[in-house]
């Protein structure tokens, strides 16, 4: 379980997030929606640790994030799939693979195994430069690298981002079935409401860096003012 | 608009004094007096009229440059006529110093680039004078001196034209390659340049017969050679500063500093990428050309070891002590350059050391290098920007 | 045949080969911090050079020189990672002038402390290979065993390094924290640590250069020892590219070997000037180097 509490990150003179408080459940999928600019990837990059907030805190179970480095975070069961997928292009799917295991205590070989049953094209393309690799397969990639790490917290940044609709429903599918059954606890950060309120349980609507709406996912997707205002929605 | 007009009418006053006073000289150059007091009032008249208008630094810049171009050098000037051989020797050395970091100053602090070949450039220029004035002796000395700077300023097409595409470290590995193959250069052409061990310059190349009467005859022949000697380079780098001034303020030097900001945005709004390093590039490499072919005048000979790769990181230091991109810390590190000698010899006689002994020896260099290292590391602007800070320290705290 | 062997092609080649491997290490310890830090190391000879003193210097007559070979080693990989903590950590994210005038200062004062301690004097450092070329027929052969020590021992560096990089955990995270340091750090990897780790093995790599040159017979140790293969080291590197550290490895040993040519067919003045044209002229065709893929350069 991830909790925020009155967050606020500042770059330089600008306000990014104001006061941010929300409750991510264990084991559920919360989506944080909002328009551009809205400061999700900046929320995401303050729990990763990438990001040092000017006040607040984000806990991790019993466990204070706020002031330990991101690679410190990482080792602690926070994956982070970033915004762009972050894929290594010069490397090949399985050295990508192999820099997400390193810190994990499952063998290489087995964890390696599990992630080309999981995604079958990336088992296909091992050897291959990530360069090579489709918008939907570097996506894969970049969630395979992350699940290789066996994570407890799983951020994802704008999965969807570029990809065709139906690679995006595949791969909200994918990470439902994830959630459910490795017991996931992840933060799906959309520009893509409609696609994202379907899996999740919970949803925070961001704006101009403050919450404006914290609820079930079905009170959100239900709400007209939000679905007009904050979600890009036509009713 | 209308009272700018009675003042500026002040200034162009000043100015025609100044063409006065100069042809005044070359009519009836008579006595040290009489000299020394057409400096005194002519430098005078031009700080009164660019006091006497608050606003013309905004409303007339060049005019502005020009006379307060003409106030220092003035003043230098007229110290020469006072100081000893010795310190007037210190000063031309100084001064001609002054203009080759002028130059990087320029090259590193506006345009982003850097050199660590100007030692290299300044050999060129120290060469061009020696070879040119062997050959024709009887070219008036300002012609030599413009030859060396066309010289200098080739070689830095030469080398500035691959520089055009390359960024910091490239370029930097670049131009020391150029730095550390000067003295192989100098040794494949020894019928020209009299490789190691240099070439001399022929009796003929002294001052000019009008100059020399400026002097008082009854100096010794050192004292009286030192002096006008550094008159000329004092004029040289009045001139060179007056026109570096110009350009960092022209559209020339406004769309480098644009690029050394944000290339792309400078691409974008039509600014030459390429155009515009190799110019900087090209009147960095003039400039060292231009104080290395003084140093030539002011030793009498050319020694192409002098123009090592040490000389360069010399060059490097002292603009980054000064202050990279400003013009006073430039001559700031000309005035540290011409004592830092006496400074280190003093060093080591207050500590004790053997003059001859490793340490000592090796103390300009440890020193130089430190204070690149600190300088770079806690203020990176030098010495002119610890000034500027601790200048807009005291005016934030005076009211008004 | 062996009058192949002895003929003035092949002397050239194989001594050059020799300068060569020199050369491509110099290239390789530049290439190993430019990739990581994107700063060109100009105190690359400098630094190794203290730690070669250190060792060589200090120890060689109580110790011997294998002992004192590990000594140098292990100062050039501390002195690496503190210049990396105490100094270069602070430039990370300046203009790209900065790194180049500290690495530069730094330099200038390794060379001038060396200098106020040791002296200028060229330092002989007595080792177990000899100088005298090989004769064959009756002919000297342009190689001897201490050329064939330079060999294979660069080799035997360069393999090292190639193995680190291509099948250790460690070489992975080295070379991700190069390539994507914030990715990196997401996953995991300590990414200063890396970079550190990054200063100290180029130092490394650079002190085991250096004990090569200055156990030379001809050279000796001065603190200016490395100047000029500096010099050629990064001309190696930026032929090749700085970010491809088998492109430096090449072209520093095809750099050597045409360069020995030069001293031998034209003169030792034109040496520095063909490697000056050589820089010039490549990287007007390829400003990335000849070994560099991806058009795109960082800084």
């Amino acid at each position: 379980m991830i909790t925020v509490t009155s967050l606020s990150v500042a770059y330089g003179a600008v306000q990014a997030l104001r006061d941010v408080s929300f409750q991510a459940g264990a084991g559920q999928i919360t989506a944080v929606l909002g328009a551009n600019g809205a400061g999700k990837t900046t929320l995401l990059r303050t729990i990763s640790g990438l990001v040092t907030p000017t006040q607040g805190r984000v806990d991790f179970g019993s466990t204070a994030l706020v002031g330990r480095r991101a690679e410190e975070i990482a080792r602690l069961g926070v994956g982070h799939v970033p915004e762009g997928r972050g894929v290594i292009s010069e490397f090949t799917v399985e050295e990508n693979l192999r820099l997400g295991s390193m810190f994990n205590k499952t063998p290489l070989a087995k964890g390696l195994a599990e992630q080309y049953e999981l995604f079958p094209a990336l088992g296909e393309r091992r050897k291959q430069h990530a360069a090579k690799l489709s918008g939907g397969e570097r996506q894969m990639l970049a969630m395979a690298r992350a699940l290789i790490a066996e994570p407890t917290v799983l951020l994802l940044d704008e999965p969807s981002l570029g990809l065709a609709p139906l690679v995006t429903a595949q791969l909200m599918k994918t990470i439902k079935d994830l959630c459910e059954k490795k017991k996931l606890t992840v933060i799906l950060v959309e520009q893509n409401a409609v696609t994202a309120l379907r899996i999740s349980s919970h949803a925070v609507v961001l704006n101009l860096g403050r919450v404006v709406a914290d609820d079930d996912a079905s009170v959100i997707g239900e709400d007209e003012n939000l679905r007009q205002y904050y979600l890009g929605m036509s009713s | 608009m209308r009272t700018l007009a009675p003042r500026s009418r002040i200034a162009v006053a000043a100015l025609t004094l100044v063409v006065v006073f100069v042809s005044s000289i070359l009519a009836a150059p008579t006595t040290r007096n009489g000299v020394v007091l057409g400096l005194a009032l002519d430098g005078a008249l031009a700080s009164l009229s660019v006091l006497s208008s608050r606003d013309l630094r905004k409303r007339r810049p060049t005019l502005a440059r020009a006379l307060g171009s003409v106030v220092v050098v003035d003043v230098a000037l007229g110290a020469t006529f006072f100081f000893s051989a010795n310190t007037n020797y210190n000063l031309a050395i100084g001064a001609a110093m002054a203009i080759v970091l002028l130059g990087l100053s320029f090259l590193t602090g506006i345009s982003g680039q850097i050199s660590l070949g100007n030692s290299a450039f300044m050999g060129v220029g120290a060469l061009a004078v020696a070879i040119w004035a062997n050959h024709h002796a009887s070219t008036p000395l300002v012609v030599t001196l413009l030859i060396a700077v066309a010289c200098g300023a080739v070689a830095g097409l030469l080398l500035g034209l691959p520089a055009a595409r390359l960024r910091g470290p490239y370029l930097a590995g670049m131009t020391l390659a150029f730095a550390v193959a000067f003295t192989a250069i100098v040794n494949s052409f020894t019928s020209w340049t009299g490789g190691d061990a240099g070439l001399q310059l022929p009796n003929a190349v002294t001052a000019p017969r009008w100059m020399a009467t400026l002097f008082d005859s009854q100096s010794s022949p050192l004292a009286l050679n030192s002096a006008w000697l550094a008159d000329v380079t004092i004029v040289a780098a009045g001139v060179s500063f007056f026109l570096m001034a110009n350009l960092i303020h022209s559209r020339a030097g406004r769309a480098m500093r644009l690029l050394r900001d944000n290339d792309v945005a400078a691409e974008i709004v039509g600014v030459s990428l390429a155009r515009s390093r190799v110019l900087a590039f090209v009147v960095s490499s003039a400039y060292a050309a231009l104080g290395g072919g003084l140093w030539t005048l002011i030793n009498n000979s050319v020694s192409p070891p002098a123009y090592s790769f040490a000389l360069s990181i010399t060059i490097l230091s002292l603009v980054v002590i000064g202050g990279i991109g400003t013009v006073s810390g430039a001559l700031l590190g000309g005035v540290i350059y011409a004592y830092s000698a006496s400074v280190i010899s003093w060093i080591t006689t207050q500590t004790g050391l053997n003059p001859q002994g490793n340490l000592a020896s090796q103390l300009n260099g440890i020193i130089f290098g430190a204070l690149l290292v600190l300088v770079m590391l806690f203020a990176p602007l030098g010495i002119v920007g610890l000034i500027r800070r601790l200048h807009r320290r005291l005016a934030s705290k005076l009211p008004g | 045949m062996d009058a192949f062997l002895t003929s003035r092609i092949m002397s050239d080649v194989l001594g050059g080969l020799t300068n060569g491997m020199i050369y491509g290490l110099v290239a390789l310890s530049l290439v190993l911090i430019w990739r990581s830090a994107g700063i060109l190391n100009f105190a690359a000879g400098a630094m190794p050079m203290v730690a070669t003193y250190v060792g060589m210097v200090i120890f060689v007559s109580t110790l011997g020189y294998w002992p004192s070979v590990v000594i140098a080693i292990i100062t050039g990989l501390t002195i690496g990672a503190l210049t990396e903590r105490v100094v270069v950590r602070r430039l990370y994210g300046k203009p790209p002038i900065n790194p180049v005038v500290v690495m530069v200062g730094i330099l200038i004062v390794l060379e001038g402390v060396a200098a106020a301690i040791w002296s200028t004097v060229p330092r002989g450092i007595p080792n177990p290979f000899s100088p005298i070329d090989w004769q064959l027929a009756g002919k000297p052969i342009a190689l001897s065993s201490f050329s064939l020590y330079e060999i294979v021992t660069a080799l035997v560096v360069m393999s090292a390094v190639a193995a680190l990089f291509r099948f250790t955990k460690l070489g992975l995270q080295l070379r991700a924290s190069a390539l994507a340091p914030e990715v990196s750090r997401l996953l995991g990897v300590r990414v200063g640590r890396m970079l550190t780790l990054g200063w100290a093995l180029s130092t490394g790599v650079g002190t085991i250069t250096t004990v090569l040159v200055a156990s030379n017979f001809f050279t000796g140790l001065t603190p200016q020892v490395m100047d000029g293969i500096f010099a050629f080291g990064f001309i190696a590197a930026a032929v090749g590219g700085l970010e491809s550290p088998v492109g430096a490895i090449v072209s520093g040993v095809a750099l050597g070997i045409v360069l020995q040519f030069v001293g031998d067919y034209i003169n030792s003045n034109a040496i520095i000037l063909v490697a000056l044209v050589i820089l010039v002229v490549s990287l007007m065709v390829r400003p990335n180097g000849i070994f560099t893929r991806n058009s795109a350069r960082r800084v």
